[in-house]
């Protein structure tokens, strides 16, 4: 008796939490299918539900909405982002974690301490650095932007490249094999789950900027931003009574990639997160 | 001093040798080559001394600056402008007009989307990289001017910028007796619209009596006053000051002798509850809503509100209010949206024409006909269809009460937060010492 | 300490031997940077040298000096323009930019410390040669030093670019804006059509001495109170948060565990921005929650509490400083909350079950046994990653200025005097202050303080790490 109290507690309790969680998104989505195009603050669901949100989207882009550009545009960085920031990453720990030499420990203590440094203030530095190499208002800028300063970002790739046993790279060694082949053929295949970790948290990184992007494609031409600055843009005070709904079904796409992303990889990413932080 | 820099061709030179005989110019055009300052009085006599001079036929070419310049552009002419989402559809027809007009010459203009309030925060950032012509409210010509990001309107070409536009948008356009840019619109200010079943014709005379009304029927009346914008209206419709120093910063009196009493109205305003403190994006949905029957906003709200109260639908200029037994009518900013070129164009001939023509008188009818906008053009304003609306009626009535916007950016938000700590409350009871430190942080020195 | 004076010393050292020492090909090598290869028949190195050399003085030349030489003043001819009515044009004037002044004036000095730094290596190399040749052993042909580089020097091939990209990105921009902290860059002087120039500490002594009117450094103080406390709170929050709920959902007694961990998982699905625009939007003033609240009387019982102020007809959940506070917070909880979970879940599936085992039949029970075993384990193998977590949430931009721009109103006068708000992070004030008002010299000032002060935390928490041999504990 007592323990099918507790069952039904604990199923309650979950659900209800599930349900706090929930509710926003739900909201979403139940917006995202309004045909109210602002903020309806009196009903939780629609009064009249319609599609036309979706087809703005995809069918009718306007001066506001170039859905279809944005997303192109957002994937297309997101995912050179990613390789760039995956082989820096990669490149950075290892050398760190199985290579020896001089001022390694200077060096990585310095990283650190770098990597704290507030990106919004270094921002206008950046802007104009990408502008002095004419990069300001393309991807490249972008790509480079996202992903140039990503070595920074070692420490958890590190630890779990530090927990890789030694005797597989002297064995490799005593056969002839050089630093590059032990690389190539024996860390990166052994940190499969680090690799997968670091692949999504950089390629989450151009979906969910709006800052730094809305600042280097500062060309006013709505075919050029990235779905961040295209649906910030939305809620702008003179939009956001007619685009809100619009907004809505945008974040309801652009979550699909993602969410694709993360089943497809949260076996990979749970023991990639924990297999770093055990040496950190 | 003798500046005739004014050209009168067409509103649309479409045939640019017409265009060119029928400007001729004043013999001495090239003693005020260097000047650089538009005057409103010579800009006049100027037009005057065109008109005179145009007897004159034999003007060569080369006198004429717009015949000079399409014989000097040889290459393509690239500019970029900039105007808000919602304008996009009509400036790319007004782009199209534009090329037609000077068939000559091969355009690649670019339209970007920048909105007008937000205009000054993206063009700051970098003024070299902003758009060649971009439209912008007129609060922003302040710092847009200081931080020279806009050429001053030199000379006129097409037709006399200071005098085709209302006095208000000129002088609103005008920073330091220079015109700084061509003013579009003569809406952005502030007015009032209710709804006619709630509030009648007298009721809306006043403040208090709207509260009272409302409170009957069980509306409310919605005014920002958490925003320096708006709590504007209350002391400068008592008779306290805010003027703009040379220097960026602010003079204000707004803690003098008695200004207390305008404090204490707007927290007995507020405690009513009746008048309630929301922000624009929320009175939208309370409009649509129906939970609000008046409102103070502008021209971009007007359309939510006739939408949500039908015939109803009626606008005026703000009400008064009770300061310690004595009425006072609500003053407001005026407010006009302005094109300025980009001093740092690389056309920046092509980008002050194009100015013109997205300013003229037909591109502010085209405006006012696509989206309802009032225009700063003196012909264009004087149309029945303009003189009809009734927003567009609200403003020129609130215009006797109007200021232009002169304030500099330390202004915004201790006046905000004043606003937001009267309208809820929590000023206490020392609204001496309140109003002392807002004024404080208004005038803070600027070094 | 000790340790890096012995080695700049003997770094210096070793290169003073090598001059002193060398023969003609190393001191040639001081002119001609690839005379030393040369001399030793390796010719494509000594090339490249030479090359390299050329490209610096070329640079030197046309790009550094010119920059340098304006350094001192940030520059001195201001932009001015001349307007020609007749043909429309304008003349411009060859005028300065300080702020591109700074920015090649660092990239340069930059530059001119790599190609030291390279040049003292060159000779170092150089003179080793010399001593190989005369020891007689071998000397590398060019192919076995660009094998070299795959093997034994394979770090400095890793290395380069990433590096690369780290100045670029990162050195660069922090030392503009450390040196933009001593200059007067703000709205009265921004490039390109004012100059700003240095003014020493000035700016620093502004932020710590309270005016009559600049209240500063009052809003410096608050705002660094509650970014500490935020920190603290939405690290803590999220991290239990996170592992209770792994620990609920995990638990034998939950039936369909992957069910529930995929519906947690949804919320994170959505990105960050959306989910906390869509939440201000939410729990705005006039908002559904407000809507629903005051429908089922919530409002009023709150109001009859003293909780919301009776003058109200909505809960200010993202307007009043302490509401707005604690909504924060527990939105921090909402969007972080599952992300920490499936990091715990990991963390917990890994957890050495004979301890567990021993634990129960020791007759502990279950919060016992969390509270023994587990927590203390998932404490030590997460832990550096909550300092990581404590960083970030300091300069954790997104949800303060997501949930609260444009929407909260500070009530407080002083902090409005300088363009603060009690929920503002130094970072979201930082950028307020640059966004908006351009003041960029108390924003770098400000920058620099937040920057000690996570470099302090860090250092402190990760020297531990860094220094100690654990490195090759788990090996």
């Amino acid at each position: 008796m007592k323990k099918t109290v507790g069952f039904v507690v604990r199923h309650l309790v979950l659900t209800l939490l599930v349900v706090i969680w929930l509710v926003p998104i739900l909201w979403l989505v139940v917006t995202s299918f309004s045909a109210y195009k602002g903020i309806n603050t009196a009903h939780f669901f629609p009064e009249k539900w319609s599609l036309d949100n979706y087809k703005v989207l995809f069918l009718q882009p306007d001066s506001v909405v170039q859905y279809g550009a944005w997303f192109k545009n957002t994937l297309l960085i997101a995912i050179f982002t990613c390789i760039v920031s995956t082989s820096f990453v990669l490149m950075v720990s290892y050398t760190m974690s199985c290579l020896r030499f001089k001022g390694r420990k200077g060096l990585m203590s310095f990283g650190i301490v770098l990597n704290m440094f507030p990106g919004v203030l270094s921002m206008i530095a950046v802007y104009f650095v990408m502008k002095s190499l004419g990069l300001t208002n393309s991807h490249l800028g972008m790509i480079i932007v996202y992903s140039a300063g990503s070595g920074l970002g070692y420490l958890i790739t590190k630890g779990f490249m530090d927990t890789i046993s030694t005797s597989l790279r002297e064995a490799a060694w005593l056969e002839g094999a050089s630093e590059a082949t032990i690389f190539f053929r024996i860390i990166i295949p052994l940190s499969q789950p680090i690799i997968v970790y670091t692949i999504i948290n950089s390629f989450l990184v151009p979906w969910g900027d709006f800052v730094l992007a809305k600042l280097m494609l500062n060309s006013g031409i709505a075919t050029d931003w990235t779905i961040a600055i295209g649906l910030f843009n939305m809620l702008g005070k003179s939009l956001i009574n007619k685009y809100f709904s619009i907004f809505c079904a945008g974040g309801v796409i652009v979550s699909i990639p993602i969410s694709a992303l993360f089943v497809l990889m949260q076996k990979f990413y749970v023991e990639g997160v924990t297999g770093g932080s055990v040496k950190g | 001093m003798e500046t005739p820099e004014t050209r009168r061709g067409g509103a649309s030179s479409a045939d640019n040798s017409a265009a060119a005989t029928d400007n001729t110019a004043a013999a001495d055009d090239t003693a005020a080559a260097d000047d650089t300052a538009a005057d409103d009085t010579a800009a006049a006599d100027n037009s005057a001394a065109t008109d005179n001079a145009a007897a004159d036929n034999s003007a060569a070419s080369s006198d004429d600056p717009v015949a000079n310049l399409i014989a000097a552009t040889t290459d393509t002419v690239k500019l970029t402008v900039w105007a808000s989402e919602e304008d996009q559809t009509l400036t790319t027809q007004l782009l199209e007009d534009f090329k037609a007009a000077y068939p000559d010459v091969t355009f690649d203009i670019t339209l970007g989307s920048e909105s007008e309030s937000t205009a000054k925060d993206t063009i700051l950032a970098d003024v070299e990289a902003a758009a060649d012509v971009f439209a912008f409210a007129d609060d922003q010509i302040n710092e847009l001017v200081q931080a020279g990001a806009l050429q001053p309107v030199a000379a006129t070409y097409t037709y006399d910028v200071a005098s085709a536009n209302v006095a208000g948008s000129v002088e609103a356009a005008t920073v330091n007796d220079t015109l700084y840019a061509y003013p579009m619109t003569a809406d952005n200010g502030y007015f009032m619209f209710y709804d006619a079943s709630v509030f009648s014709d007298e009721d809306v005379k006043s403040l208090d009596k709207m509260v009272e009304v409302a409170e009957a029927a069980g509306k409310k009346i919605a005014m920002d006053v958490s925003n320096g914008w708006y709590i504007y209206a209350f002391f400068q419709g008592a008779g306290y000051e805010l003027t703009l120093n040379d220097d960026g910063s602010n003079n204000c009196t707004w803690n003098a002798d008695g200004a207390t009493d305008v404090a204490q109205a707007i927290m007995d305003l507020y405690g009513t509850n009746v008048l309630v403190d929301m922000s624009d994006e929320e009175m939208a949905t309370a409009i649509a809503e129906g939970t609000i029957a008046a409102a103070v906003n502008g021209t971009w709200r007007a359309e939510t509100a006739s939408d949500a109260w039908g015939e109803n639908y009626s606008a005026t200029k703000l009400p008064t209010f009770n300061v310690a037994g004595k009425e006072c009518q609500m003053s407001s900013y005026s407010g006009y949206k302005l094109i300025g070129v980009n001093p740092y164009s690389a056309n920046i001939g092509w980008s002050m024409l194009l100015a013109e023509f997205l300013t003229n008188e037909a591109a502010q009818t085209a405006r006012f006909e696509a989206r309802g906008l009032g225009p700063a053009n003196v012909a264009a304003a004087s149309s029945d269809a303009v003189q009809a609306d009734p927003a567009i009626a609200a403003l020129a009535a609130q215009a006797a009460y109007a200021t232009p916007q002169r304030v500099g950016g330390n202004f915004w938000a201790p006046a905000e937060t004043l606003g937001q700590i009267l309208a809820d409350g929590s000023a206490g009871s020392d609204l001496q010492s309140v109003l002392d430190t807002a004024v404080e942080g208004i005038m803070a020195p600027i070094e | 300490m000790k340790n890096k004076k012995k080695f700049s010393g003997n770094y210096f050292k070793e290169f003073g031997t090598a001059i002193a020492k060398g023969d003609i090909g190393v001191k040639l090598s001081l002119l001609v940077m690839g005379a030393g290869y040369i001399a030793r028949k390796q010719i494509i190195n000594g090339l490249i040298m030479i090359a390299l050399e050329a490209v610096f003085i070329v640079t030197c030349v046309f790009y550094a000096a010119p920059n340098l030489a304006k350094f001192g003043t940030l520059g001195t001819v201001q932009f001015e323009q001349v307007f020609d009515p007749l043909t429309l044009t304008s003349k411009v004037n060859d005028y300065d930019n300080s702020f591109l002044i700074l920015l090649n004036s660092i990239i340069s000095l930059c530059i001119i410390a790599a190609f030291i730094f390279v040049y003292i290596a060159n000779i170092k190399a150089v003179y080793r040669l010399q001593q190989q040749k005369e020891a007689g052993k071998h000397i590398n042909t060019f192919r076995e030093d660009i094998r070299a580089l795959f093997n034994e020097k394979f770090h400095i091939t890793l290395l380069s670019l990433p590096c690369l990209g780290i100045i670029l990105m990162n050195i660069i921009p922090i030392l503009v804006l450390v040196a933009v902290a001593f200059t007067n860059y703000d709205q009265q002087h921004m490039p390109p059509s004012a100059l700003f120039t240095w003014v020493g500490w000035k700016n620093f002594k502004q932020l710590f001495t309270n005016s009559t009117t600049l209240t500063f450094g009052y809003s410096f103080g608050k705002i660094l109170i509650w970014t500490l406390e935020w920190a603290v709170l939405s690290t803590l929050t999220t991290f239990i948060g996170g592992i209770l709920m792994a620990q609920f959902i995990n638990s034998k007694k939950t039936k369909l565990p992957k069910l529930w961990r995929t519906l947690f998982m949804v919320a994170i699905a959505v990105p960050q921005f959306v989910t906390l625009l869509l939440v201000r939007n939410f729990f705005a003033d006039s908002g559904i929650v407000n809507t629903i609240c005051s429908n089922i009387g919530l409002t009023d019982f709150l109001k009859s509490m003293g909780l919301v102020s009776s003058n109200l007809t909505y809960i200010p959940f993202l307007t009043n400083p302490t509401w707005a506070k604690v909504m924060i917070v527990l939105i921090n909880i909402w969007v972080g909350v599952p992300y920490q979970m499936l990091i715990a879940t990991g963390v917990l599936m890994n957890i050495p079950v004979d301890q567990l085992e021993s634990a129960r039949i020791d007759g502990a029970n279950s919060f016992q046994i969390f509270w023994k075993i587990t927590m203390p384990y998932v404490l030590f193998i997460t832990g550096p990653s909550l300092i990581t977590d404590f960083v970030r949430n300091i300069n954790n931009f997104n949800v303060i200025y997501l949930l609260t721009q444009d929407v909260y109103v500070t009530s407080d006068q002083l902090l409005a005097n300088s363009n603060a708000k009690e929920v503002d992070l130094l970072v979201t004030w930082l950028f307020r202050l640059t966004n908006e008002y351009y003041n960029y010299k108390i924003a770098s000032v400000i920058g620099i303080i937040v920057f000690i002060i996570c470099a302090g935390f860090t250092l402190v928490t990760f020297t531990q790490t860094i220094k100690g041999s654990r490195e090759e504990d788990f090996r």
